[in-house]
């Protein structure tokens, strides 16, 4: 059989076209990249390696959580998928976007597809809940008008339970609360790739367990998400997949429905 | 939960305008609210670049002015007088007139009479009241040549100045080296005012970078969620420009009024002679200067602006 051609299909997706001669008839296979894909990707800062080989590949609509002790290289590994960072070597494949050779001026594109959220919520004091969200839609799309940004905030905010606060100010809203503001301006825009770091941190336990299944619901929406946590008790209840970094290499990675030992539990 | 977000009910119309409109609230709006949060900061920038703005348009002036008096000088210095005596034959001033203009190195030679002699030095600056308080007219006639090149004068006077028609104690208008004095002279006063809008430029454009620096760390936060959720690299810089471009048109707006009503003032306060001191000044010069000072603040304040971004703003 004799291949005759190897063709893009669109930015996620590549087709093999092979000729068998024998019986004259074309097969074609096509690859379709995951969401999230990263393959033999180290990171270093100078003599120090965050990140070691690491690679791993996350689907739509899937949830993992990336654990790890403090300087395992959570946060780079999230940095690197955010195209904060470019890796020393190996390949980041978002949406089908190559983020390791991915030019500055083309960034934009890629943070378009990925959502972020962060321990600290990083909202706007000036601006209320609604226009917090709204602001986001329409600085990453400006064909977006003020009637469609003010509609599609208070829809994303009703959705984190906060349809009735979009008119408070950060500062009149609790932590758990803003990190739900946080979590609205993250998925307003519809993205495929969500990735948190810490997003629990600051949050009593309670509050903690209504974002994570806020998390599960993206999830199941089809958005993949992506969790970097120290939280044991999070992790082991929802038993989805655990990505296990410690010092720099990923030294496990569990499928959804079985926990096991947190190893890394010992030199956290 | 976020399949409740697909609502698909939101046509996009009037995209055109939709998009003019974020544009324009994004980009100037954002622009105009941090500038006037951060007006303590720009204070600063303001002041300076005005300063540096209204010199520089007072010293291009200058410059300008002093350039015509050099072009005027230039032209003094290659027409040579030659000074008769009051008692000279017609025939005499005749033959020296021939004379000269039968000389290839000369171009053109007129007579002036001494009653045209005190008209034109009625019209130098400061020698009215001279001549005034005299009753009789102290200037001789004179044949007036006008030399190809500023380099033969020296010998043309040679030439002349023996004639026995000509004024022996002061034979021709010829004073060696003066051209030269005036060119070293406005060649030093050009060379200090560069030096000095240099050095006041720099200053300047610092303290316009800081100015755009603090706004930047001020919206910092702004920024940041910009670059995250993947707001066009224009669109995160852009109101800095802007801000930048702002400070530099205000300076350059106020130093241009300064200076072109500062010029209309000494045209109207001494019309006669401050078209002799500086020569080619006027109204529509003054203009013209007012607005290359504005487009110069324009340039400087967006310049200083792109150079503190490439600076401080990391993508």
């Amino acid at each position: 059989m004799a291949l005759t051609g190897r063709r893009p299909v669109s930015e996620n997706t590549q087709c093999l076209i092979a000729l068998d001669q024998a019986f004259p008839v074309y097969f074609v296979s096509c690859y379709v990249r995951p969401i999230l894909e990263l393959n033999a990707v180290t990171r270093a800062y100078g003599p120090r390696v965050a990140l070691d080989d690491v690679s791993l590949a996350l689907e739509p609509g899937e949830l993992a959580f990336l654990v790890g002790p403090s300087g395992a290289g959570k946060t780079t590994m999230l940095k690197l998928i955010n195209r904060e960072l470019r890796p020393t070597s190996g390949e980041v494949w978002v949406d089908g976007i190559a983020a390791h050779t991915l030019k500055t001026s083309r960034v934009p594109d890629l943070r378009r597809r990925v959502a972020v959220v962060f321990q600290d919520y990083k909202l706007l004091p000036r601006l209320t809940a609604q226009e917090n969200v709204a602001f986001a839609l329409q600085v990453s799309d400006l064909r977006v008008s003020n009637e469609e940004a003010s509609e599609r905030a208070l829809d994303a905010l009703d959705a984190v339970g906060l349809g009735d606060r979009g008119e408070s100010f950060p500062s009149q809203l609790s932590g758990g609360q803003q990190q739900r503001v946080a979590l609205a301006r993250a998925v307003v825009t519809q993205p495929p790739l969500l990735i948190a770091d810490e997003p629990t941190g600051n949050l009593d336990i309670d509050t903690s367990w209504e974002m994570m299944d806020l998390f599960a619901d993206i999830a199941a929406s089809g958005t993949a998400v992506l969790i970097a946590t120290h939280n044991v008790e999070i992790v082991k209840r929802f038993q989805r997949r655990v990505l296990t970094l410690v010092q720099g290499r990923l030294v496990r990675d569990q499928p959804a429905g079985r926990t096991g030992r947190m190893a890394w539990l010992a030199s956290s | 939960m976020a399949g409740l977000l697909v609502k698909g009910r939101f046509p996009r119309r009037h995209l055109i305008q939709v998009v003019a409109s974020n544009v324009f609230r994004y980009l100037f709006g954002g622009a105009a609210r941090s500038w006037f949060r951060n007006l303590g900061s720009a204070a600063p920038a303001l002041s300076s670049m005005t300063l540096l703005l209204l010199l520089a348009g007072i010293v291009g002036l200058t410059g300008f002015a002093l350039h015509n008096i050099e072009v005027v000088e230039a032209g003094q210095a290659s027409l040579l007088h030659v000074y008769l005596r009051d008692d000279a034959p017609d025939a005499k001033v005749n033959a020296l007139w021939d004379r000269l203009a039968a000389d290839p190195r000369i171009a053109t030679v007129t007579y002036t009479t001494r009653a045209e002699a005190l008209a034109r030095a009625q019209r130098l600056p400061g020698l009215p009241a001279l001549t005034d308080a005299t009753e009789s007219n102290p200037f001789p006639a004179s044949l007036d040549a006008r030399v190809k090149s500023i380099d033969d004068v020296a010998a043309i006077h040679n030439d002349v100045r023996n004639d026995n028609t000509v004024d022996p104690a002061y034979p021709t208008s010829y004073d060696q080296g003066a051209y030269q004095r005036i060119q070293a002279v406005l060649l030093g006063v050009a060379v200090a005012g560069f030096a000095f809008l240099t050095l006041l430029g720099f200053v300047a454009v610092t303290v316009t970078i800081n100015s755009i620096r603090a706004a930047i760390h001020s919206r910092r936060d702004e920024v940041t969620i910009m670059q995250l959720v993947g707001a066009p690299r224009w669109m995160v810089r852009g109101p800095f420009v802007i801000e930048g471009a702002i400070t530099g048109a205000l300076s350059g707006a106020v130093a241009g009024l300064i200076v072109f009503g500062l010029t209309l003032a000494a045209i109207s306060a001494g019309a006669a002679s401050f078209t002799q001191f500086a020569p080619g000044v006027n109204v529509p010069v003054a203009a013209f200067a007012a607005a290359i000072v504005f487009a110069t603040g324009l340039g400087l304040g967006s310049g200083s602006s792109l150079v503190s971004l490439r600076k401080h703003l990391e993508s």
